[in-house]
């Protein structure tokens, strides 16, 4: 029995010990597949060890929530501005502001009082499918609400912090009423329900659907890898308001004793290098100085549409409820 | 994914048929003893009570402020109660269609490579649910870096992403335990009542139907509720798919709308249809047995088959073992040599098979040890109290991995919060391993107190006398007497217990330590995430892992032992 009482204290002192008492711990709600190689770049520019606590951006912010002013987490790294803005509202960031940092990023990509800063800008937008598809068939979201795509469009599931941070700007900009009307539209369409943006792609290309939403970077990447994919992003209201923008983005949280370390990240993190890496991905730099990748360099064009922060956080939960009520799996 | 190892012991040995026997001496014994603390009992009772706690609380849940059911339960609750129900009914139905017909079919017709069959059908059992529909995702190629998909480019599985289709995945994978169960019941069926229906008239066929089949139906009912359970249970399954059951809707709840009470009320509601489950299985088991009883008589000779048929009768049973189990480890096997040959193996997974087996083992341990001190309190003092303590405690098993995980948290949180002062600010459960380790015991503490338990009552109470006469406390008893002596019950209980952990993804992912991703949470983000590469070899790794207690069982069954078998599932 002792034995065995040793043995638990082993393995979870190995498992506690695991994390490293002096990493800057981050949050991060970016993919841990590809995406945490800037990080280690960080490690050796700086020889500031980082440690990697990964989820999705919900989860971490409930965590962030629950742990309070115990939390070990340093930094947020969030894949859609929804949750920082959360984060920001819920009072667990910290307001940081450099000029390298004012430098880098452009005021429309930062927090004014520094809670958050940009580090990428990625578009949600209509793919359509090239084959099936004729050009200009789509040129707005409400086009896939079009009764031609009946049994023919895919969408991500509501519970996806980016259709959910899309439908509470729609709610922001166009009213309650009009995304009402626009979200029934496309469930009218019986669309396919999906788990992820990739698959979503590849359903498009095997023939399961012609239309779908997506981040612009997943079909960037596609297309990297191929570059004969078969789905061409269907850039949304072009004459009007522009293609959907949300950020990936970072902050410092609130009361830790790492700041000194967690501003030289995301200093590092938002320069020419780390954002050149950035784009590899696919993704926009939010650093202007960084044009997108090199196949998809026509693509820096589109005219955005920004999300409206301030006005779509308080809306996320009408739009989760919203995303319900018109059955929106 | 039920008791596999540990009820070996058990059901060789007619002595061990429950404490009973062994309860009266000591009864009897503490009389004599006078009013001494019944420390042990008491430590028993306290840990079964821990160990089923979180559970108890869940119902609380409603009486807290605010109404029942906010306005998300209600539009999410009637759909997802919908699902969840039909995913339950159809993966009944379907195991039963299966599983029965697979094992009429191997017992009752002789036909080449049956007795391979025989024992080869119970295989799938190794192979997660999610792991299955990974492999299927996967075939989409193009989107993903891989090229030997199997398939080519783009296998199309019209209706996956429906309830039906989970459904299909389900029975593909659940579908031995009524096999196994079923198979039992007909070993242990008498040829004399098949012969008297075929006097009366009956043709071979008639006679299984109106006989065989209906004499079985107690445990293939019974195999068919533990498939049910099962599939109440399933989290990666309908999470990977889109499909809305109980399971997903409650994590839905949680990371949607941050509404925690909401979350433990669509629990409580999914832990009921669970514990209906469990009570339909005590039920009509029970019953099983009694069936099985009335079989004396020589054991049913499966019949040759001729002609065609007799080269069409392993074809189900064999396509359907490679659908479903051999082609997709081959193409595991395929995708994880890809990754390590272009070298874009995942370099974290190292870190996530370490964390996987340090939670398996310490939760192992701690469930072990949980199990002999519940079992080992009964024996010292058996009362009615303890007895329902440690029943009570064996309740987690029936419960979802989700279920368990929100059921943990909160009062984690709670606790956490009190004692950082003292811990300098840190965190001792929520977001450790600690944490994950609680909830762990909570599901698993079952599997290792059947395993301990059974084997304990095998152990003479005439031992403790004997120990206790020459000066012995309960303490030295139970270290000197009990635990050499359990050792092998033990084993196999760690065994399960570390197996299943391994296995397990529902409360894993809720609870995760961040930073500490295990195989099975690898597996399920980059699913999600496309990349197909990086989720190659922890899905192998998960189904090799899942294959050690199948092993156990395979052996068994080819000893042509399938009552312990069946008592094993």
């Amino acid at each position: 029995m002792l034995g065995a009482l040793a043995v638990v204290v082993i393995v979870v002192g190995a498992l506690v010990a695991a994390g490293g008492d002096d990493a800057l711990v981050i949050y991060n709600g970016r993919s841990h597949y590809g995406d945490e190689a800037v990080f280690h770049e960080f490690e050796e520019a700086t020889g500031i060890e980082v440690e990697l606590r990964g989820g999705t951006a919900p989860e971490l912010f409930e965590r962030l929530r629950r742990e309070g002013d115990d939390t070990p987490a340093d930094v947020l790294v969030t894949t859609d501005l929804a949750n920082l803005w959360r984060a920001e509202e819920a009072g667990l960031l910290a307001n940081v502001t450099t000029p390298e940092l004012e430098a880098n990023i452009p005021p429309e990509l930062h927090d004014p009082d520094g809670a958050w800063w940009a580090l990428t800008t990625r578009l949600r937008i209509p793919v359509v499918s090239t084959e099936r598809v004729p050009e200009g068939a789509v040129t707005s979201y409400e086009d896939l609400g079009d009764p031609r795509w009946r049994g023919r469009t895919c969408l991500r599931t509501s519970n996806n912090e980016y259709n959910q941070s899309l439908v509470a700007d729609m709610i922001a900009k166009r009213g309650r009423e009009a995304t009402e009307e626009l979200l029934r539209s496309w469930m009218a369409n019986d669309p396919d329900i999906i788990n992820s943006d990739g698959e979503l792609l590849a359903a498009i290309a095997a023939g399961d659907c012609d239309v779908g939403l997506s981040n612009h970077y997943y079909l960037g990447r596609a297309l990297a890898e191929n570059p004969d994919f078969p789905v061409a992003p269907a850039w949304p209201d072009q004459d009007g308001a522009g293609a959907h923008a949300n950020v990936s983005g970072i902050g410092v949280v609130r009361g830790t004793d790492r700041e000194e370390d967690a501003i030289a990240l995301m200093e590092f993190l938002t320069s020419r290098e780390a954002q050149d890496e950035f784009t590899t991905g696919s993704e926009f730099a939010a650093n202007p100085d960084v044009p997108p990748a090199e196949h998809i360099r026509d693509w820096a064009d589109v005219r955005m549409d920004p999300i409206a922060v301030d006005e779509a956080g308080p809306l996320l939960d009408e739009a989760v409820q919203l995303m319900l009520d018109v059955g929106w799996r | 994914m039920t008791d596999l190892a540990g009820g070996a012991p058990t059901s060789r040995d007619p002595a061990a048929d429950g404490p009973s026997a062994s309860a009266s001496a000591p009864a009897a014994r503490r009389r004599r003893a006078g009013g001494r603390f019944p420390g042990w009992a008491v430590l028993g009772i306290v840990i079964a009570l821990v160990v089923v706690g979180p559970l108890v609380a869940l119902p609380a849940s409603f009486v807290g402020e605010g109404e029942a059911f906010g306005e998300i339960s209600r539009t999410l609750l009637p759909r997802a109660l919908v699902t969840s129900v039909l995913l339950g009914a159809g993966v009944g139905a379907g195991t039963l269609v299966v599983g029965g017909g697979l094992a009429v079919l191997v017992s009752f017709y002789d036909f080449p490579g049956r007795r391979w069959l025989d024992w080869a059908l119970v295989l799938p059992m190794a192979m997660p649910a999610y792991v299955l529909v990974f492999v299927v995702l996967g075939q989409y190629g193009l989107a993903s870096p891989l090229q030997t998909s199997l398939f080519g480019n783009g296998l199309q599985i019209p209706g996956l992403r429906t309830p039906v289709g989970a459904i299909v995945v389900l029975t593909s994978v659940l579908y031995p335990y009524v096999y196994v169960l079923g198979r039992s019941a007909f070993l242990g069926q008498s040829r004399q009542a098949l012969d008297a229906a075929r006097t009366l008239g009956c043709t071979y066929g008639q006679a299984i139907r109106r006989v065989a089949v209906p004499l079985a139906r107690p445990a293939l009912a019974g195999g068919a509720a533990l498939a049910v359970m099962e599939a109440l249970a399933d989290f990666g399954t309908v999470d990977l798919l889109g499909i809305q059951a109980l399971t997903s809707a409650i994590y839905r709840v949680w990371y949607g709308t941050f509404d925690q009470d909401a979350a433990l009320q669509l629990a409580t509601v999914l832990v009921s249809l669970a514990l209906l489950m469990v009570t339909v299985e005590r039920l009509v088991r029970g019953r099983a047995r009694y069936h099985q009883a009335l079989g004396a008589g020589d054991a049913v000779v499966p019949r040759p088959m001729r002609g065609p048929a007799r080269w069409l009768a392993p074809l189900p049973g064999a396509l359907l073992l490679a659908v479903v189990f051999v082609v997709p480890c081959a193409q595991l096997v395929a995708w994880s040599i890809e990754t390590v040959a272009d070298g874009t193996l995942d370099a974290d997974l190292g870190r996530a098979a370490r964390n996987t087996l340090l939670l398996g083992l310490a939760a192992a341990t701690v469930a072990v040890i949980t199990a002999t001190v519940v079992a080992y309190g009964q024996r010292a003092r058996p009362s009615p109290g303890g007895r329902l303590a440690a029943r009570l405690a064996t309740v987690g098993y029936a419960v979802p991995g989700t279920v368990v995980a929100v059921a943990v948290y909160v009062p984690l949180v709670w606790v956490d919060r009190r004692l950082a002062d003292s811990f300098d600010g840190q965190l001792i459960f929520t977001g450790t391993a600690l944490g994950l380790i609680i909830a762990y015991l909570v599901r698993f503490h079952a599997l290792a107190y059947f395993a301990v338990e059974a084997r304990m009552s095998r152990i003479s109470p005439n031992l403790d006398d004997a120990a206790r006469s020459l000066g012995a406390d309960r303490t030295r008893v139970l270290a000197d007497v009990h635990i050499p002596l359990l050792r092998p019950g033990m084993l196999a209980a760690a065994l399960l217990v570390l197996v299943e952990v391994m296995k397990e993804l529902p409360a894993t992912a809720l609870l995760r330590p961040l930073g500490g991703d295990t195989l099975a949470v690898t597996v399920w983000e980059a699913t999600k995430d496309t990349r197909f590469d990086t989720a190659a070899l922890p899905a192998l790794l998960i189904v090799a892992v899942g294959l050690l207690p199948v092993i156990v069982l395979v052996r068994l069954l080819r000893r042509g032992d399938w009552e312990s078998a069946a008592a094993q599932v």
